[in-house]
């Protein structure tokens, strides 16, 4: 492929990420652990306040990340965010993906880093998490990123490379404590990859000598920045401890029952082909597992296309094989958590497309190849589509997982039209009597009200006939009836799938309400 | 006299708000301390339908006149849209009452209406409806009305309304919202005399989309 092609080519396919992952950022409704992140980074923004959680929340560079994006919008506090701005962070991470993948070219070829990174613009699955406020995206970027840097620094030792890798290391590990699967699966990726090298090991530096005061560096690289931001640049000195001892919660959260425990087939079944009902719609990226499956089997198979590094197909095997059989053997699954290792089925596939069509002979085979993969690539992008412009609150879309749903916006607009009758409008009393899980999002769309009090309990929430609205979770009803007494007028909203909030409003507030909409 | 009387009270109005005018100047804004949300991790991902009651306690007999009668099985049934999503529009009344996906019909967004022929006159004594029941959500803007005019041009009679803010332009109605359950929801239309039911909805908490399992209506001849 000429230089000028593929730079053409991967331009439009960089564009077509960002357009996928930036448009109508706000179309979905915030979900539970996105709005648990925002009011955290809101804290931050305000204050200057950040205390790494060791049981919660994961790390600190979401934050970090966000602060100058968000400052150079100019927004300073928490009320004046959207989604639209946070989740602006993680989707130009991921597709700043795609310009990692462009180091891979001197050990990939431009064939296989052109169709990885069409895989990974337009994946269901790197899109939709792409647009969640969570640390995923940031996470993979960071993986990509470390792959990169030590695989060159295998090729051409130098101390530019180990700082690299040493860099990023410390990013992942301050973004998420699974990364330590991560590490598992390069360091074993490397070792195999090393142990399986011919000749002696092709994958040996031609141009350099490791050299031990390289690894020192990257280790004090990976140290500095891990410290640096767990510890809240020396603000909180006990961030970098807990950020240890946290693995104690996260193993036996990821190794315990619980409602996220899923079979160890579970990633690879979503992946494979998903359908909710009969009536549903089907979603599958078969195509990337059958592309990566391929690119697997290549890459123990010699010939004149094992250019211009032979290796490295086995270094991103191996660690797509010990990424997928990590995660999926952990009992703890949430879809999002996918992503590491779809990164490496990713690349996996843009390395089989590569030898397929490199290697199908005649020219009318290869064309069809070519047309089939186009069709799977077109198939992936409506997919994308539907997940995300159309779908991306639907429960039978295989990547909506515990979503609020779009009938809480209604609750959110009824509190807002309230309001804006209400004498003190904004600062009108709200009370949430809900356990935390029926809670969020609420704080993140009640943030502009300067008076909402949360109770998990109705026995100690305070005087709900004092409250222009109370907003409760089902389990509360019972207990919050008798205190409501017959001034309040109720209605019910979804929150989530099976979970119902009730929206009460004081009825003087009510009958202004319905009186001003009358008037209009 | 009178005059005399409401400038002494005004002045004793005014002075008496004077001190207190100049207590507010020493005074400052009470800031309340309203408890703040716990943060907690990702919540249970539900997909699977769930019959389980949320609220409420197993509803108790319902008493109605002898000879009283199932009289809606099998009639005829139109819909504001003939061409409903999914299922069909004689699902409404096929007897077949189970939560499962195959036993709905699925109508579009927003307002939309079912209507039941009994073929002749009751006097009706009940009606019981199930929307959808594999799930817990609440149906909005439910109207349930008879009437003896298959157009509901005239005659017409609302004998439930829970849309509270006259969404659906069918007049504010004062019944509660309810959750679905398998039990259904028993209306009691006190024995009118009608040949027409519609049921009139508009989306529910979990999406737009109104649903019908079953709908029974139950009354005695009229001669």
């Amino acid at each position: 492929m000429k230089k000028a092609t593929f730079r053409g080519l991967f331009l439009v396919v960089l564009a077509g990420a960002l357009v996928f992952r930036t448009a109508g950022l706000g179309l979905r409704p915030m979900h539970h652990d996105e709005a648990n992140q925002a009011v955290k980074f809101g804290a931050l923004l305000e204050k200057g306040e950040y205390r790494y959680d060791k049981d919660d929340h994961h790390g600190p560079s979401l934050y970090y990340l966000t602060l100058p994006l968000v400052k150079a919008a100019g927004r300073h506090t928490l009320a004046s965010l959207d989604e639209t701005v946070l989740r602006l962070v993680p989707a130009l991470f991921g597709a700043a993906t795609l310009l990692i993948f462009l180091l891979f070219l001197k050990s990939a070829g431009a064939g296989a880093v052109l169709a990885s990174g069409i895989f990974l613009a337009v994946s269901p699955a790197a899109v939709y998490y792409c647009r969640f406020y969570i640390q995923e995206t940031i996470l993979v970027f960071f993986i990509a990123a470390f792959l990169a840097s030590v695989w060159r620094y295998v090729l051409n030792p130098s101390w530019g490379w180990a700082a690299a890798a040493g860099l990023c290391a410390g990013m992942m590990y301050a973004t998420k404590e699974t990364s330590v699967i991560a590490f598992g699966a390069v360091a074993g990726g490397l070792v195999f990859t090393l142990m399986s090298g011919r000749k002696g090991g092709e994958a040996r530096g031609e141009h350099g000598r490791f050299r031990a005061w390289h690894l020192l560096l990257a280790l004090g690289a990976a140290l500095t920045v891990a410290v640096l931001l767990f510890s809240s640049f020396f603000s909180h000195p006990k961030g970098v401890l807990d950020s240890i001892l946290a693995f104690r919660n996260y193993i036996a959260r990821g190794s315990e029952a619980g409602w996220h425990n899923y079979p160890w087939y579970h990633y690879l079944g979503l992946l494979a082909f998903s359908r909710f009902g009969a009536s549903a719609p089907w979603w599958s990226e078969a195509v990337i597992l059958f592309l990566a499956l391929i690119g697997g089997l290549a890459a123990f198979r010699r010939g004149r296309l094992d250019k211009p590094e032979p290796s490295f197909p086995r270094f991103v095997l191996f660690y797509a094989v010990f990424s997928t059989v990590a995660y999926s053997l952990l009992p703890y699954k949430t879809p999002w958590n996918l992503l590491p290792f779809h990164l490496g089925l990713i690349l996996l596939a843009g390395i089989g497309t590569d030898r397929i069509l490199g290697t199908l002979r005649p020219n009318a085979f290869r064309a069809a190849a070519l047309t089939v993969i186009a069709a799977g690539v077109i198939h992936l992008g409506v997919q994308a589509y539907r997940a995300n412009f159309k779908d991306f609150a639907d429960p039978r879309n295989p990547y909506v997982y515990a979503q609020t749903s779009m009938d809480f916006m209604k609750l959110v607009k009824r509190v807002d039209d309230l309001a804006a009758v209400h004498p003190a409008h904004k600062e009108m009393l709200i009370e949430v009597v809900a356990g935390p899980y029926e809670t969020w999002p609420l704080p993140w769309y009640l943030r502009s009200y300067a008076s909402v009090g949360y109770w998990q309990d109705a026995e100690r929430a305070g005087t709900p006939s004092a409250a222009a609205v109370v907003i409760s979770s089902m389990d509360q009803e019972e207990k919050l009836q008798p205190r409501l007494g017959q001034g309040f007028h109720s209605e019910y909203y979804g929150l989530r799938p099976e979970v119902v909030l009730a929206l009460h409003v004081r009825n003087d507030l009510w009958e202004r309400y319905m009186t001003e909409k009358a008037g209009k | 006299m009178n005059k005399k009387i409401t400038i002494f009270l005004a002045l004793a109005i005014v002075s008496a708000g004077a001190p207190a005018r100049s207590q507010d100047q020493s005074k400052v804004e009470l800031k309340l301390q309203l408890p703040k949300p716990m943060f907690i991790g990702t919540p249970k991902n539900i997909r699977t339908p769930n019959l389980e009651v949320v609220t409420g306690k197993a509803r108790g007999p319902f008493y109605v006149p002898a000879g009283t009668k199932l009289v809606s099985l099998k009639k005829p049934v139109t819909a504001s849209d003939m061409a409903p999503v999914i299922g069909e529009t004689s699902f409404v009344t096929d007897g077949e009452k189970s939560g499962e996906d195959g036993y709905f019909v699925e109508f579009g967004p927003g307002k939309q209406w079912v209507q039941i022929d009994l073929k002749e006159s009751y006097a009706l004594q009940a009606i019981l409806i199930w929307h959808y029941h594999s799930q817990a959500r609440v149906y909005r803007d439910i109207v349930v009305q008879v009437s003896e005019d298959r157009d509901f041009v005239g005659g017409v009679t609302p004998i439930y309304n829970n849309d509270h803010d006259n969404t659906s332009g069918l007049g504010i109605g004062r019944d509660k919202e309810y959750i679905e359950t398998n039990e259904g929801r028993l209306i009691d239309p006190k024995g009118i005399k009608a040949r027409y039911v519609r049921l009139t909805s508009g989306g529910n908490t979990s999406n737009d989309m109104n649903h019908y399992v079953e709908v029974e209506v139950y009354g005695i001849p009229v001669k």
